[in-house]
């Protein structure tokens, strides 16, 4: 725990041998995603072998960084360290644009709680956590 | 063809304790409790009971306690408790949901590796707030959804009712359809948690969102609390005290979820793959069942299984419930006893209790007349899910 005055953070991602390339990317604002070279299936939470045609033939690839809130929730009796009882969150299952059904789990911020809508386009964006940790987060998309 | 083991086992009797919440008594007098009433409702002695099975594990998630006793009750504190150390000819212990043991023990007695086994669950209300998630590491599964907040069963599963409310036009309007009815069940069932306190569709919509769009009744009722049950096979169930629920179909779902709570879309797909192999293990179908007991632990399952299992097409169970076809009087009642919503968190047993009582024909004022056949289901449709056929005879 924590010592005296020393603030709760959030729950730190702790980067094991399958998904330090992603965590290695986010920290360079990147979002790089785990693709199967022999089926063409890109794969999120990154696994050892492919859950489709079991390859281990899975690399990295970089993203568009760009997709659309597949559901979400609005948290209103949050239990998880680090964040405030009363400040509501809304966390999204985000559909990334290279693959139908292909989703990631982000908060999405810089939009008022009650104006998430599902499809609605999003973009990512990175929220710095340690120095070597950032976590891949979605904005609403308004186009370039 | 019909399953090998349909017919071959039953639930022969049925305990248990009180509910409820936050005791000061360790978990292990509930567990004591309801196993003595489960074999004396057998019409057996505790030295016919030769099997035990149950679930060791905690119920909760978060940073709960397992101490045995009083957050678990194993088979090594059973055998203590009834005083069986000489007399336990077979046990087992499977972590996950009732119907793994139940399915386990029903196998045992047909097999006779064993003459009587007694099935327990026991669960508690964990000290502290529920689902607690109090770490600073992330790792392995938590690493992608711990640091955004999202280590709550509710708010995993409320993801799955805003898709279905997306998708297919349903309203929390017609969820209150659901949750007020089985309220309305639960006054008739004076073992459940709330028992005497009705409620209205009014009361539902203005209750505190927990995870928006669940709100507090969409999420069942935490107890501590211990159903126990007597299984042994067809030839020995007709001897006893009550009439016997014979097990004429199961099913464990084998559907992994990929990516940890993203794609709402495997329950449903899940529960539809079980449901294939429960209907063919049993030669029965949905049009078969004269009640169902469907996994409530959160509202949004009773789409899934009623959906899954093929009740109704699709997109289609919303409307399905608000038409009235699942009330008490309708042509499938659905949770006559409230199951875990109304009675409480007992992890599947209020499922499995009710489905029994019903082919029992001992369900009391809920009782459906004739119930011949009844379908339990527990879990959200994905791994470790189970479902069991539960009938008056034992070939249908």
């Amino acid at each position: 725990m924590t010592g005296e005055g020393a603030p709760v953070t959030k729950p730190v991602p702790v980067p094991d041998a399958i998904t330090a390339p992603f965590w290695e990317a986010a920290n360079r604002g990147v979002l790089a995603i785990q693709h199967c070279g022999d089926c063409d299936t890109s794969i999120h939470p990154p696994a050892a072998l492919c859950p489709d045609c079991q390859s281990p033939a899975l690399a990295f690839r970089e993203v568009s960084g760009r997709g659309r809130v597949y559901t979400h929730t609005i948290v209103r009796d949050n239990v998880t360290q680090g964040f405030a009882r009363d400040e509501p969150y809304v966390i999204g299952i985000i559909e990334l644009a290279e693959q139908e059904r292909l989703l990631l789990i982000a908060n999405v911020v810089g939009v008022a709680l009650e104006d998430v809508r599902v499809g609605m386009p999003v973009r990512v964006t990175f929220e710095r956590l340690t120095e070597s940790i950032a976590l891949p987060q979605f904005e609403p998309d308004e186009g370039d | 063809m019909v399953g090998e083991l349909s017919g071959k086992a039953a639930i022969v009797g049925l305990g248990y304790s009180k509910l409820e919440r936050r005791s000061p008594r360790p978990l292990a007098h509930f567990a004591r409790e309801a196993a003595h009433a489960a074999i004396a409702d057998a019409g057996l002695r505790v030295e016919d009971i030769d099997g035990l099975g149950t679930i060791p594990n905690i119920a909760a998630y978060g940073n709960t306690g397992d101490l045995e006793g009083i957050d678990i009750v194993s088979v090594p504190n059973m055998i203590r408790m009834l005083g069986r150390e000489r007399g336990i000819r077979w046990h087992v212990q499977t972590p996950g949901l009732c119907p793994d043991t139940i399915i386990a023990a029903a196998a045992a007695v047909a097999a006779g590796a064993c003459d009587y086994a007694l099935v327990w669950r026991a669960v508690n209300v964990p000290k502290g707030r529920y689902s607690d998630f109090s770490r600073a590491e992330a790792r392995g599964e938590h690493q992608f959804r711990a640091p955004y907040g999202f280590t709550m069963p509710a708010a995993w599963q409320s993801v799955a009712l805003r898709k279905y409310m997306h998708d297919h036009g349903s309203t929390r309007e017609d969820m209150a359809a659901f949750v007020v009815q089985n309220r309305k069940n639960t006054q008739l069932n004076p073992k459940a948690y709330w028992h005497g306190t009705p409620l209205t569709v009014e009361e539902y919509l203005e209750a505190p969102m927990v995870a928006d769009p669940f709100c507090l009744y969409d999420c069942d009722i935490p107890v501590d609390g211990c159903v126990a049950v007597v299984l042994a096979s067809a030839e020995r169930a007709r001897d006893l005290a009550q009439p016997p629920a014979y097990l004429t179909g199961y099913a464990q779902t084998t559907w992994p979820t990929r990516g940890g709570f993203t794609d709402s879309e495997h329950l449903w797909e899940g529960a539809a793959a079980m449901g294939e192999k429960l209907w063919a293990s049993a030669g029965l179908g949905p049009g078969d069942m004269d009640v169902a007991m469907l996994y409530d632990g959160f509202s949004v399952f009773l789409y899934v299984w009623l959906e899954g299992l093929g009740f109704v097409p699709r997109g289609e169970a919303a409307s399905y419930i608000a038409s009235g076809a699942t009330a008490l009087d309708g042509e499938l009642p659905l949770n006559t006893s409230g199951c875990s919503l109304g009675e409480g968190r007992l992890h599947g047993m209020a499922q499995v209790s009710e489905a029994v009582l019903q082919v029992m024909g001992r369900a009391e004022g809920r009782q459906i007349e004739g119930a011949a056949h009844a379908v339990a289901t527990v879990g959200a449709g994905t791994l470790a899910s189970g479902g069991l056929i539960f009938s008056r005879e034992a070939r249908a």
